[in-house]
């Protein structure tokens, strides 16, 4: 098996493919010509940039500079599974919550497969480190919005059946439980998904290239079952963290919901409940 | 919303506030009831400030019932015991039987769903929910608004016949008559300040 190479100018005839989905999009009147194009120019963009990136840091393989690497990563992820929710506290707020959630899914995830499965030597090295790292965190990251976005809203939506709760006595753990509990399913939802469709439905994508540049495709999937592994742990770690981590920010210090005074300001001037 | 409103409640009394809609009286009573914090003031329990004591413990015995109060999951049973069950403990059968009485619910209701009842019954089981507790003030925000005039009579029969058994209510409604049958002197809550009705 060879590795066959996409000459820049045989690159440049993919782009076809945006311009023929530019065409049906305005000729259906989708009008989405202009995010396609963005998006396109964005997508080779970004991946040229980290396709040179990660050759300058292969070419200078040193741990402080993969760590950085990762570093750059977690910081990213975590600022964007923070942005603003709906019902929620300023990303501000969200960002050492997520930070958390991330590092603490990621590091379990990935430090005992990088130390007792794949055992890299250097651990360091950078060619394994960083798009595996990537993989998971970006899971990570997703996980984690799912979280936030889901408890803020619920916390909304259901706020006089936990305010009931608290009423009666139960602590903010208790009044909130069989919310978290929904937010952190639904939030590992797709990671399940992805166990038990994985090879029947879609091949990941890491194996693919693995077996696109010439690895057989039976040592491609043992890497591909570490992966999904992975992504089943740091989706369960991260979001029972994300969930536990954010109560803090749902209710306040006197355990009241934080949402409270909002609601009672929508609720002073309430339609009398008819007489039944 | 609320200005210098103040209210003490002794045990064994009904305290009524009345007042129309968006007066402010419900936010009153969520503030009593430490769901909601003031800007200033605070709520004080036998001169014992509630910031002093944990939330539970104030909450268990200054028990809350809403205007609209949400069913929770499961039947009634279910309902009526989520007080003592967040702390661990389990209420028997016979002061369930006691409790539903005591707000005039027919027993045989303990294994029908809470959310199939009516407006009514899940009044009703909010306030026996609320007494599972056995707390020492119950606070009701209009609590026969969903009732029809006999029901509502009858609930209005159980707070007086609570406050009695030694028990302090404070009940908030817009309705005059009913804040007339339940106390001498009703308070009312005019702009978010509250002053005698009378």
């Amino acid at each position: 098996m060879t590795y066959l190479e996409i000459s820049l100018p045989r690159l440049a005839i993919s782009f076809a493919l945006i311009v023929g989905a530019i065409l049906l999009s305005r000729r259906s009147r989708v009008g989405l010509e202009g995010q396609l194009l963005w998006g396109a120019i964005r997508a080779a963009a970004q991946l040229l940039a980290i396709g040179y990136g990660l050759l300058l840091l292969f070419g200078h393989e040193r741990p402080w500079s993969v760590l950085l690497v990762l570093l750059v990563m977690v910081l990213v992820a975590a600022a964007t599974a923070a942005r603003r929710v709906e019902h929620g506290p300023p990303s501000r707020r969200l960002f050492l919550p997520a930070l958390l959630a991330i590092v603490g899914g990621g590091s379990l995830a990935l430090v005992p497969v990088f130390a007792f499965v794949i055992s890299p030597t250097p651990w360091y090295e950078a060619r394994l480190l960083v798009p595996i790292s990537g993989m998971i965190l970006s899971n990570a990251m997703n996980v984690v919005a799912l979280v936030f976005e889901r408890l803020f809203s619920v916390a909304e939506s259901e706020a006089p059946r936990i305010e009931q709760l608290l009423s009666l006595g139960a602590t903010p753990a208790q009044a909130l439980e069989t919310q978290e509990r929904a937010a952190v399913r639904a939030a590992m939802i797709p990671a399940i998904n992805g166990l038990l469709t994985v090879g029947l439905v879609a091949l990941p994508g890491m194996m693919t290239g693995q077996i696109v540049s010439g690895t057989p495709p039976i040592r491609a999937v043992r890497y591909q079952i570490v992966i999904m592994y992975q992504l089943a742990a740091v989706a369960t770690v991260s979001s029972l963290l994300a969930a536990w981590l954010v109560r803090r920010l749902v209710f306040n210090r006197h355990q009241q919901l934080a949402t409270a005074r909002a609601s009672a300001r929508r609720a002073s001037a309430p339609s009398e409940a008819p007489a039944r | 919303m609320l200005d210098g409103a103040s209210l003490r409640v002794e045990a064994g009394t009904v305290a009524v506030i009345e007042g129309a809609s968006g007066s402010g009286k419900s936010t009153f009573l969520r503030v009593m009831a430490t769901l909601l914090q003031p800007d200033g003031g605070d709520v004080l329990l036998h001169d014992v400030p509630s910031s002093a004591i944990s939330p539970q413990e104030f909450r268990r015995r200054v028990a809350f019932v809403s205007q609209r109060p949400p069913m929770l999951p499961g039947d009634v049973e279910a309902n009526v015991a989520t007080g003592p069950r967040l702390r661990g403990e389990e209420l028997r059968r016979t002061r369930l039987v006691e409790l539903l009485r005591e707000v005039c619910l027919d027993p045989e209701l303990i294994e029908r769903p809470a959310d199939e009842l009516s407006g009514g019954e899940q009044q009703r089981v909010a306030i026996a929910r609320a007494l599972a507790n056995d707390p020492e003030f119950l606070l009701l925000d209009e609590p026969t608004s969903a009732l029809d005039p006999a029901t509502a009579s009858h609930v209005v029969g159980t707070i007086l016949a609570l406050a009695r058994r030694g028990l302090g209510v404070v009940v908030v409604t817009h309705d005059r008559s009913q804040a007339a049958s339940l106390t001498a002197t009703p308070w009312e809550c005019v702009g978010g300040k509250i002053g005698s009705a009378r």
